[in-house]
């Protein structure tokens, strides 16, 4: 390609621009490493598949959505997002300081979000699917639970309160 | 490396000190705001 | 190091026919069409968070702050974008190859193929029948002409992309040796890598969205529905941010006076967002339901790896600034910066562009973060971050590269240019104070997409940081005013630039020859090859299983239509 006698093709890189690279890739990897230790060794994990179900035939617990206790201080709670009245079901849960709870989230119509504020349980919820985090709730208080996903006309308004209380 | 001349001309050779002088501060600032989420992440407990 | 005088026929650049200008201008004027209307939009959204709500005035013409958001949504970030993109590559690939478009009547087919798309889908949206924001995601259900419109668009920029390619190959005949332009290969990239990209959205729309729309099947599956949708959602991001690097690369080194500091880096990284665009994007559904952890964590490291070659061009395009400034005079660590050409509305704007977008890429690092994302997803973070990007680094350098190019395509002077400089630092401070009070808020817990001004679990923590959103929205508001009014002043002025004073496309030399840039960085076989592996292994496995996995059990009326 290169005629005899002509400079020759070079991946030249400065100096400074390698150590650059550098840095950047072990900037990289120690971020990597945060990440997989809080999700794979911590327990700051994000949703996985749960579970399918028909959102126009939900059955089993979501015949009675809301907070099911399952021992001392261990709780399942099933919630369900709904856009025909922008609501959650249960719009209120209570629950003794120091409880773990699971939540198991599903929507009846079309897609809507789950926040609960000051934890980390975030989720997309989705018609058709069941989304499931768990918390533990170690301090009294309030949390309310938004909806975070555009679902219509009614969607600032769609919101819970969980509240934490002394045992 | 103050005296060395920092105009180019075609032999001679810029190395872009500046250049890694505002990227080192850009790193730091990735560095302080990452790790202040990250730390938010694990204040709000685990998940599982 | 020595090289050979390779850019002695630079000035010697290729007299565009006023018929390509023109066709350059007809994208560029769409464009700033959809611009003037979406950014009309931008203040109703902020003004409503810091408790303004004027939708009730603009009844019964817009009936409410989802139409707004999903007007301001559309011809933002899908309309002004592509449109400008398009225009801007056929101008670079015009120049670049020294030649005209091989097939001129298939660009144009490919132009309005796009404007009757974009009428297509406009029609619905006005109509208050496509409330569905830019994402679209079902089971909200909008009006079948809208996906059918969207379609047109995306299929009539492939096609204006395969007037490009077809132009390389009668280039690469004539010239079998030499490296390809720089800035017409940056452009190339940028259409492979879309057509590549757009596949998701395509078959999202195809074979769920519009057949369901018209009922001819009657459910839908939204998880993969996103997954599809999402395939495309993150190259898309790249999309708009290459072309932003094609000038910032190409052209804006010669617009300080220098060059690019290595050509084959800058072609290094361009290949790098070929190959790491696509197969990554769980990113965006890190809390799906559907979507295995597994999977989600693998694509939150192949993001990491694509966030590389950013860094590159943050180097490299310093590098080649700095060095322009040293040259002009410039002194010091870091005081050089000011010896930049900061009266030049074109260049300020795209520093500025440049300096914003190093917050957005690193929110963008945090969002890419796995189980960081819980702290910020579907809030108010997301969309500041996605101004810092989308709407500062792509938008604000569009904005720039409009200075010289309208001047360019009209013959008339850029109008007022002191103005252009000050458009771009309101733009820049309006975009500092709503950009980071979005992010602020996000962190506080404030979802996005939702008009706070009215829900009723917005605590008093807040309210400071949604009037700070308001404030950001009035003064880009302004910003975008100045910008539409600027342009539109120079196309519409009666006197002409003289002869001798025609602008010249800056289009930047190389420090080292690129001839001398090794051959596998302007060979397109290996990283097709490797870039297609690349997307079979990170979302092959997990596509078939949803495919096969398909449940069409969702999506019945009356719910989908929910405003």
């Amino acid at each position: 390609m290169s005629e005899p006698g002509a400079s020759k093709e070079t991946l030249h890189i400065d100096p400074y621009e390698k150590n650059w690279m550098r840095i950047s890739i072990v900037l990289l990897i120690v971020f990597a490493a945060a990440v997989t230790i809080a999700g794979f060794a911590l327990g700051f994990q994000v949703p996985s598949p749960e579970e399918r179900v028909d959102p126009n035939n939900l059955s089993g617990p979501w015949l009675s959505p809301g907070l099911r206790e399952l021992s001392p201080g261990v709780y399942e709670a099933y919630i369900i997002g709904d856009a025909a009245t922008w609501q959650f079901d249960p719009r209120d849960i209570e629950v003794p300081v120091g409880s773990t709870v699971t939540f198991y989230v599903t929507s009846r119509d079309i897609q809507h979000g789950f926040k609960l504020q000051d934890t980390n349980i975030n989720m997309q919820i989705l018609p058709g699917q069941v989304s499931k985090l768990t918390y533990t709730f170690d301090q009294v208080g309030e949390y309310p639970y938004i909806c975070t996903e555009y679902c219509g006309t009614g969607h600032a308004f769609m919101f819970g309160s969980l509240t934490v209380v002394e045992k | 490396m103050a005296d060395k001349p920092q105009s180019e001309h075609e032999a001679g050779e810029f190395h872009p000190r500046g250049t890694v002088a505002i990227l080192v501060m850009f790193v730091l600032a990735i560095i302080i705001l990452w790790a202040s989420v990250y730390v938010i992440l694990l204040s709000r407990g685990v998940t599982v | 190091m020595a090289t050979r005088e390779y850019g002695s026929d630079r000035l010697a650049t290729y007299p565009v026919t006023k018929t390509d200008k023109r066709f350059i201008g007809a994208h560029i004027l769409v464009a700033v069409i959809a611009l003037s209307i979406g950014t009309l939009f931008g203040p109703l959204q902020a003004f409503e968070l810091a408790g303004i709500d004027l939708y009730p005035y603009l009844e019964p013409v817009f009936k409410s702050y989802y139409q707004g958001l999903t007007i301001h949504g559309v011809l933002n970030a899908l309309v002004w974008t592509t449109f400008f993109i398009t225009g801007f590559f056929t101008l670079t690939i015009i120049i670049g190859f020294k030649r005209g478009l091989r097939y001129p009547k298939l660009n144009r087919v490919g132009f309005w193929t796009m404007v009757v798309g974009l009428v297509m889908a406009a029609v619905p949206i006005l109509l208050d029948e496509a409330s569905v924001l830019y994402t679209f995601y079902p089971p909200l259900q909008a009006n079948w002409a809208f996906y059918t419109g969207l379609t047109l668009v995306v299929v009539g920029s492939w096609i204006e992309g395969y007037g490009f390619f077809f132009t390389y190959r009668a280039w690469r005949k004539d010239n079998p040796s030499t490296r390809t332009p720089f800035i017409a290969f940056g452009s190339l990239l940028t259409m492979a890598m879309w057509q590549i990209a757009t596949l998701g959205i395509a078959v999202e729309i195809l074979t769920m969205l519009l057949p369901w729309s018209l009922g001819i099947i009657e459910g839908t599956d939204p998880q993969l529905a996103r997954t599809y949708f999402w395939f495309t959602g993150h190259p898309l991001v790249y999309f708009w941010l290459l072309p932003a690097y094609v000038s910032w690369y190409g052209m804006l080194p010669r617009q300080a006076g220098g060059k690019l500091f290595s050509d084959s880096l800058a072609r290094l990284a361009f290949w790098l967002f070929l190959l790491l665009s696509v197969p990554l994007g769980f990113h965006h559904q890190f809390v799906d339901p559907g979507v295995p952890a597994g999977w989600k964590y693998l694509h939150a490291v192949l993001t990491y790896s694509v966030f590389f070659p950013s860094m590159l061009t943050a180097f490299t395009v310093i590098a080649s600034l700095e060095r322009a400034a040293r040259n002009r005079g410039g002194k010091g660590l870091i005081g050089w910066v000011r010896a930049l050409p900061w009266d030049n509305g074109s260049v300020t704007a795209q520093l500025l562009a440049g300096i914003l977008f190093m917050f957005g890429g690193l929110g963008g690092l945090i969002n890419a973060s796995y189980n960081v994302n819980l702290v910020v997803h579907n809030t108010t973070w997301v969309p500041g971050h996605f101004h810092l990007t989308v709407a500062t680094a792509t938008t604000l350098s569009f904005m720039g590269i409009s200075y010289w190019l309208v001047p360019w395509i009209t013959g008339k002077p850029l109008w007022k240019p002191r103005l252009a400089v000050i458009q771009a630092w309101t733009w820049f401070i309006g975009m500092l104070i709503f950009s980071n009070a979005m992010h602020v808020l996000g962190l506080l817990g404030a979802p996005r997409r939702t008009p706070l001004g009215v829900a009723p679990y917005v605590p008093e923590e807040w309210t400071g940081h949604l009037l700070r959103v308001g404030l950001g929205g009035a003064i880009l508001f302004v910003s975008a005013v100045m910008y539409v009014w600027i342009v539109a002043r120079t196309a519409w002025r009666k006197d002409r630039l003289g002869s001798g004073e025609e602008i010249e496309v800056p289009v930047a030399e190389s420090i080292q020859d690129p001839q001398l840039t090794p051959r596998w960085l302007d060979r397109w076989v290996p990283w097709l090859i490797g870039t297609v592996v690349l997307i079979l292994i990170a979302y092959g496995p997990q596509l078939i299983d949803q495919i096969a996995n398909i449940d069409l059990g969702s999506g019945q009326a009356p719910a989908i239509r929910p405003w």
